[in-house]
């Protein structure tokens, strides 16, 4: 989970995770709301598909897509990058990084 | 004999002739080394993603040559005596991409030539009128597609969180 050194942010007050009781919202009020996610599109891993050998550290707007907001890098589960791909993708963020192509964080 | 590439930033502050002999005598030390030079490859001025040294921009080159391991050393031994160099990456490349790179590298050289002929053997009055052109900013896209490196050196020109 941690593999690539990010640290869950401190947990900073805000409201306590609702388990359902009074005050919060009543479970199921969205009838059918699992459903929503048994029709998602399967994710894929778009390197794959183009039969990429190499990710190239150069090329930032290939980068900025598995770059979101906060400048960490996009996480497999979401992208759906497979576990060879992600490693080259993480290695030409560093490199693009230390190049000063891509930032490391937003401040 | 491996295939590295070197990408380098340099200060923006440079004149074109500092910066040509920078990277002439930065040449020379691949070639003195016994290694060949594939591509001199100047990739423009861009928007750094964060400020080194007090400096928002920077002037990057590639080189991408072929020799012994000791070429690669030498030439970032001499890169962090200058003062004029923000920052440098050395990378080996694995065999097959090396190959794909050097042929990319070839295609761009030629390429190049192809226009700057082209640009040769324009009568003089035109190229007056597409040097006069580029200065008027009206065809902002023209330009653009002109010079190679113009797109890449574009796009980093925002900068992320800049808002």
């Amino acid at each position: 989970m941690n593999m690539d050194g990010e640290r869950k942010p401190p947990f900073r007050g805000g409201p306590p995770p609702s388990d359902g009781g009074p005050g919060g919202k009543p479970r199921g009020a969205r009838g059918g709301g699992r459903r929503r996610f048994l029709f998602r599109r399967r994710k894929y891993c778009k390197f794959c598909e183009d039969k990429t050998t190499w990710i190239d550290y150069k090329d930032v707007r290939t980068l900025q897509n598995y770059i979101p907001e906060r400048a960490k890098v996009l996480p497999r589960r979401i992208s759906g990058t497979c576990a060879g791909h992600q490693r080259q993708l993480m290695r030409a963020i560093k490199r693009a990084r230390m190049l000063a192509l891509v930032p490391f964080t937003t401040d | 004999m491996n295939t590295y590439e070197t990408v380098f930033i340099t200060v923006p502050t440079l004149t074109d002739d500092e910066e040509r002999t920078l990277v002439g005598s930065l040449a020379q030390v691949v070639t003195d080394g016994g290694g060949t030079l594939v591509a001199n490859d100047r990739m423009g001025r861009r928007r750094l993603a964060y400020v080194i040294r007090k400096c928002d921009d920077g002037i990057y080159t590639r080189f991408l040559y072929d020799s012994l391991p000791s070429v690669p050393k030498e030439l970032e031994r001499r890169i962090r005596i200058s003062d004029k160099v923000l920052r440098y990456l050395t990378v080996r490349l694995e065999v097959e991409w090396a190959v794909a790179a050097k042929e990319q590298a070839v295609k761009d050289a030629l390429a190049r030539a192809e226009a700057e002929a082209a640009r040769a053997m324009m009568p003089p009055e035109e190229i007056a009128k597409t040097d006069d052109d580029d200065g008027d900013d009206l065809d902002d896209e023209e330009a653009e597609a002109e010079d190679p490196g113009g797109s890449w050196a574009e796009a980093g020109s925002r900068r992320e969180g800049d808002s």
